[in-house]
Parts: structure tokens; sequence; C-alpha cells
């Protein structure tokens, strides 16, 4: 496999840090619409969706990024797009399912909603789950980062006289530091805001790089005729090789990964939170996945599809051995000139720079909320005034954002050993997603789920993926659908499809079974020793994990051990866990949406559908958080009062920037203007003679 | 190239892919969050079907231009 280093000119270099800081700067002009450490992570949910979809496109192409798909286009052709065109068969799930809970039940974060639909043990299983998950992901954008950088760096660089070699860890723990001071602790809005430019800057750099290349191969007609067959075709063979194989894709990416970004993923929940209504999320959603994601594909492949072309064109140009996750930086280098590779560099790795950022900022609201709040409330700290406990949360989550990127460092060790970036964020989804994929699922769209099945699937199904990692060619095997297995790395991709069944049957088997567990819940509780009997069971089954995790054992002991564990952590559970379905369902899952809206309103809603209306406005004495309409545009908006109201500056392309939401209050007589407090006209930063659009939410 | 390549992956993808789609479709009516008797619930069940035979258009017309282009 063929290295390169030394890629570009001093030019390229220079067009680069400049890049780097015009986007601090823009970042930071934003922190100013910080208010509170709400803002700070969820940007105060006010913007418009077209502003949200535009930013997400920098997390999207960051995160699947343009190294390990221009490898796979390198390597397989155009079905190095198949992750970007299989998102959509969740939708109607996210849509209508998920995006509103998260909304109405005014959650701040995923265990959040563990704790109010299972129980806080539920939440706090999730917590450490999702830690992983998200810290995994961040060493996977470290990862790409480090891969990117190195082509472009010496092999070994000398200081006083002393020799050192560039290594990929080396560059990591670099990138990591300049992550640190690139961090915008600006807070969300400042994040929204340097994505939402970093997006128009990625898909026309990348674009621009596919002309650049065609243009370079002598036309489209050249190019097209010059990829093999196999390059042109958009699906990957079915079951072959194991490194890439549509199967192993389809179960890996379109549904663990599909579902994890979706339902997982903080940093993108967070973005979709930011919108001023479920409605304005669910537009953000459609449009990212429909138009953006199929644009973001040919903007991360093409380099790895000009590459291909190039290499059997001209061979002595770009080798055919050239390493995979190389070939982008090559290609970028071949077709076009010192200063636009420069930009073209500067453009992707600020944008996965972003990703991470964004990432970090997710983890730190995860840690907030999930660590640092509740072990405050458990030690019972003393009461502050709300603005300390402000200022402490943000030192907090500042703190916490700088371990976390050391972890993030670390997760690379585990990572670094596969072949491409693309094969180690396969096994990442594959191994780290189903747990909370199934019980996120199962939560939402099964009012019957108890705290007991999904605390089963956590502790059960984990021990049962691990069996799975260390017997691959037992219980792997019979879902591979004929993938061959490589023994270094075993069923990357396909092993997706066994974690997600073994989870799934724990949860449904302990669900099905929960009459059961209750009849032996209370025949023990009966005995003279129960306490002795329940304290016993939770012991037997950190004794059995134990066992499993240190491969004590045949596979079948081990198998047998497993299912167990999963048994007596469910009748523990339903012994400590008090649960009442009625309550903790509640606006909680799909079923119960009304009482969510009726939870999030404080009141009745009214559905009734009305018009969006625009007024002027004036400043009326007092606190109250309640604005005054007039009767005629009460009407046009079929709003009554004690509804939301969402207004923002009449101006579209400020995207809700300066807006508020309030409650609408007892109607008066002059149409065409409405009054709003100081208070109001000081957190919209509305503009004295700028008109105001109101519209009525949900 | 075999049709291991080409139709059989694909209508595993829609196939598969379409149980999952129909089946969340399915929920979510059922359990009301989605009302098709509201005007704009209407526009989004509209929505959400065209969106799944976009993307299977595109992967259909993307395997026939490999094919013969």
């Amino acid at each position: 496999m063929e290295n390169y280093h030394n890629i570009g000119t001093t030019v390229d270099w220079i067009i680069m840090l400049v890049y780097f800081i015009l986007v601090m700067l823009f970042g930071s002009y934003f922190g100013k619409y910080n208010r509170t450490t709400s803002d700070f992570f969820f940007g105060g949910r006010r913007f418009s969706w077209w502003l949200i979809a535009f930013s997400i496109v920098a997390t999207g192409v960051g995160s699947h990024s343009f190294i390990k798909y221009s490898a796979k286009g390198f390597e397989q052709g155009l079905s190095s797009s198949m992750a970007y065109m299989n998102d959509w068969f969740f939708v109607p799930f996210f849509l209508f399912g998920w995006l509103p809970i998260i909304v109405y039940t005014k959650i701040r974060s995923i265990p959040e909603y563990f704790e109010k639909r299972f129980s806080p043990s539920a939440r706090f299983i999730a917590t450490v789950l999702l830690l992983f998950y998200m810290i995994g992901y961040i060493g996977i954008g470290f990862l790409t980062l480090g891969k990117a950088a190195l082509p472009l760096l010496p092999e070994h660089f000398t200081i006083l006289g002393s020799t050192f070699d560039v290594t990929l860890m080396g560059v990591v723990v670099l990138i990591a530091i300049i992550t640190g001071f690139y961090i915008t602790f600006g807070g969300q809005t400042a994040v929204i805001f340097t994505d939402l430019l970093q997006g128009f800057i990625l898909l026309f750099a990348g674009l621009f790089l596919f002309a650049l290349g065609i243009d370079y191969v002598g036309g489209f007609n050249i190019f097209w005729n010059l990829l093999p067959a196999e390059w042109k075709l958009p699906l990957a063979h079915f079951n072959e090789p194991a490194s890439f194989n549509f199967i192993g894709i389809f179960w890996q990416d379109g549904v663990a990964g599909s579902i994890g970004f979706l339902f997982m993923n903080m940093g993108l929940i967070m973005r979709f939170m930011a919108t001023k209504s479920v409605d304005e999320g669910r537009k953000a959603a459609t449009f990212n996945i429909l138009f953006m994601l199929p644009i973001s594909a040919i903007v991360v492949s093409n380099a790895g599809w000009i590459g291909k072309a190039i290499s059997i064109a001209n061979p002595d140009l770009v080798s055919p051995n050239t390493n995979p996750d190389q070939i982008f930086v090559v290609v970028a280098n071949l077709v076009s000139h010192p200063g636009v590779f420069g930009f073209i560099m500067a453009a992707l790795t600020a944008a996965l720079m972003s990703t991470v950022d964004t990432l970090i900022n997710a983890t730190a609201a995860i840690y907030i909320n999930d660590v640092h709040r509740p072990i405050k409330k458990y030690l019972k700290a003393k009461i502050q005034t709300e603005r300390e406990q402000e200022k402490k949360e943000l030192s907090a989550a500042r703190y916490s954002s700088a371990a976390i990127t050391i972890l993030g460092v670390l997760a690379v060790l585990v990572f670094k050993d596969f072949p491409t970036v693309y094969e180690a964020h396969g096994f990442f989804h594959s191994t780290l997603t189903p747990p909370l994929v199934v019980a996120i699922f199962l939560g939402v769209f099964w009012k019957r789920f108890t705290p007991a099945a999904v605390i089963s699937s956590f502790i059960g199904g984990v021990a049962l993926m691990i069996l799975g990692a260390k017997y691959p060619s037992i219980l792997i095997a019979p879902f591979d659908h004929g993938t061959p297995m490589d023994l270094k790395h075993p069923y990357t991709y396909i092993q997706a499809l066994y974690n997600t069944f073994a989870c799934t049957v724990v949860a449904v088997a302990i669900t099905y079974t929960t009459p059961w567990q209750k009849g032996i819940v209370e025949s023990i509780r009966k005995s003279a020793n129960a306490k002795l009997i329940f304290s016993s069971f939770v012991i037997a089954s950190v004794i059995f994990f134990g066992v499993v995790v240190m491969n004590l054992g045949s596979v079948w002991l081990l198998l047998a051990l497993s299912i167990l564990l999963s048994i007596l952590v469910a009748i523990a559970t339903t012994h400590y866990v008090k649960y009442d379905e009625e309550a903790q369902t509640l606006g909680l899952t799909s079923w119960s949406l009304d009482k969510a809206k009726e939870f999030f309103k404080g009141g009745k809603i009214n559905n009734r559908e009305g018009e969006k209306v625009i007024i002027d406005w004036k400043i009326k004495e007092g606190d109250d958080d309640v604005i005054f309409f007039s009767t005629d545009e009460l009407q046009k908006m079929s709003a009554e009062v004690g509804d939301l109201v969402y207004i923002s500056d009449s101006r579209w392309y400020l995207g809700g920037l300066k807006s508020i939401h309030s409650k609408i209050g007892e109607p008066h007589n002059e149409t065409g203007i409405i009054y709003i407090t100081k208070d109001h006209f000081e957190s919209g930063q509305f503009v004295i003679g700028k008109k105001l659009i109101a519209e009525k939410e949900m | 190239p075999s049709l291991l390549n080409t139709w059989i992956p694909f209508l595993y993808l829609y196939g598969v892919g379409g149980i999952f789609f129909f089946a969340g479709l399915i929920i979510v009516k059922k359990s009301g969050s989605l009302d098709t008797t509201r005007k704009s619930h209407k526009r989004w069940m509209k929505i959400m079907l065209w969106g799944f035979f976009y993307f299977m258009f595109i992967h259909a017309f993307l395997i026939i231009a490999a094919l013969y282009w």
C-alpha cells in the first residue's frame, strides 16, 4: 500500500490557517445570542427549518466523512453512496414518534427520557451506554482528522538535532489540542451559525472538486467509460467481500446506523430541538434526508471515483495501490491548483472539526444533565441562586468538554487498527448502537415495554453481544447471509443484525413474561428471607456478567448464564423498581402524544389550523409572560387565550434568530398591533420599526 | 455484473426496508400521532410515501444506467 507525505504548498497552508481563523471569528460573533445554558446547549428553540437543514449538512458530511467515503469510492465505486441513500425507512418513526416526544416532554437528553419512561436505574445504564457511543463517535472524528492531516505532513521532523517520526496518534493528539481552542464556547447558537456557513462552503468545495476532477480526466463521458461496470453500480455486491458488502452495510448503516443517527445522536437531536416547532423540525429532517444527503454523497465520495478513473487511465499519476484513506488528499491535490487545494482541505477539515465540536458539546450536555445534576441532587448540594448555579454549570460544561476530548483521543486507539476509517466506523455502529436503539424504539412505540425488560435488554443483551464477539463463527454465522468471515475483524457489519436481534429477543421475552415475574416476586416477598434472596439475585447477576466478560467457560455454558442473567435482572428490577404503566407511558409513547402536547402547553390543546399574521408592536408595562393580540388577529390565527405563540422578526432571512415564544393574553381591539413586555423586546432582540410575524404553536 | 450485484440487493433493500417503512407508517397512524384527518398531516403522509418511491426510483435508475449506458 502506497502512503504519501508532504502534499500541499506553503500557499495551501496559509489559506488553511486564514480559513480557520475566519470560521472561529464568525462563530464567536454569534456567542452573544446565548442567554442561558439552555441556549448554550439547545440554541433556544427558535430557528427556521431551512437554517437548521443547512447547518446539519456540516455535521452530516463531517461525521459521514469525505475520507472514508472517498476510500470506499476508490475501492468499490458508486456504491460508496449507499449509506447516504438508506435513511428513509425510519422517517415515519422519527417524524411522528421520537421528534414530537423529545420536544413536547421537554427532555434535555436521551437518558432523561429513560428516567421518565422507566426508572432512574434505566437512566443510569442508558447514560453509561450513551457516553460510550458519543465518545466513540468523537474518537472516529479524531481518527478521520488524523488520517486527513497525515499526508500533508512530512514523514519526520528535526528539532534541536533530534529526529521525531510523524505518527497517526501524534497527529491526533495535536488535533485534539487545536480542537480545544477551536471549540466555540459561544455554545449551540454559535455552532449552528458556524455550521450553516460551513455547510454552504462544504457543498461548494465538494462539487467544485468533482467538476475539477471531471475536467481533469477529459469530460463526463470519458470519466464514466473509464470506470469498470462494477464501479458504476449504486449498491455493493450482496454478500462479499467481507470488507464491504450490501447486506452488512444495510443492517449496520441502513438499520442500526439510521436509527442511531436519528434517535441517538444528541448532536443532531439538539439541532432539531433548536427549531421553532415540531413541524419545522420535521421539515428540516425531511429536506435533509431527501435532498442534502444525496448531494452530500457526491460531495464526500467523488474524489474516490475520480481517483479510480485516473488510476486506470494513468497509473503513474495515481497508483492503484494508493492507501484508500489517502485517496481524497491525493486526488484533491492532483486536480486543483495550489491555493485551491488549501481551500478544499480547509473547508473539509474545518467541517470535520465542527462535527467533533458538536459532539463534544452534546456529550457535555449529557454529562451536565445526567451525571453532574443528579450527583448534586443526591449529595443535596447547598441551594444556590439561579445565577450562581448557571455560572457553575457553564464552567462544569467547559471542564467536562476538555475531559471528553481526552477520552475521545483514547478511543482512537480502539479504532486505528482497522484497514480503513469506514470499517472502524462500521464496527463502532454495529457494537454500540443496538442496545440503545432497541430500548428507545420499544420504549416509544410499545406501551407494554417495562423497566425490567429495558434493563434486562441492556445487561443481558450486552452479555449476548460480548459472547457474539468472542464466538462469531457459532453465534453470528447463522445471521451472515453468506458473508465471508474475516478472521482479524470478524463480521464487522453483519454483527449489527445479531446484536439487534439479541437485544430485541431479551426485551420482548421479558416484556411478555411480566405476569410471571410479578408472581415470582410476590411469592418471594412472602418468605422470611425475601431481602436476602433479592440481594443474592443482584450479586449472582454481577458474577454471571463477570464470567461472561472474562470468558470463563464453554460457549454453551456462557450462553445459558447470559439467559439466566437476563431472568435474574428482570426479577430483581421488578422487585426494586416502582413502575406505574399508566402514569409512565402517558405522553411518553407515540400512543399518547396528545397528552404530551397538553403537558407542554399546560392546558387543553387547540388543534385548529390558522394562518400567520404580520403585525406592528408596542411595549406594555408588566412582567407577565403574555402577549396581547387584537380579536381580528386571534381569529385569523384560529387562536385562543392561553395558546402558545411564536413571534419573530418578519425578515425571513434571519431564520428565527430574533424571536420569542410566549402565551396569548386577553384580546384588545387595535387591529394590526400586539403588546409585548420589555423583557420580550430584549429577549427577542427585536428592532424598533421592524414588523413581527406571529403564529400559533401546535 | 451478476444479479447479486444489481437487482437482488435492490429487492432486499426495498423489501426489508419497505417492511420497516410501512410498519412505521402503520404504527404512527394507528397510534394517532399521524392524524390524516388533519390537512397538514395528510400532506406529511404523502411526502413520506413519495420519499420512499423517490429513493427507489433513484436506485433503479442508477442500476439501469450502470448496466446499459
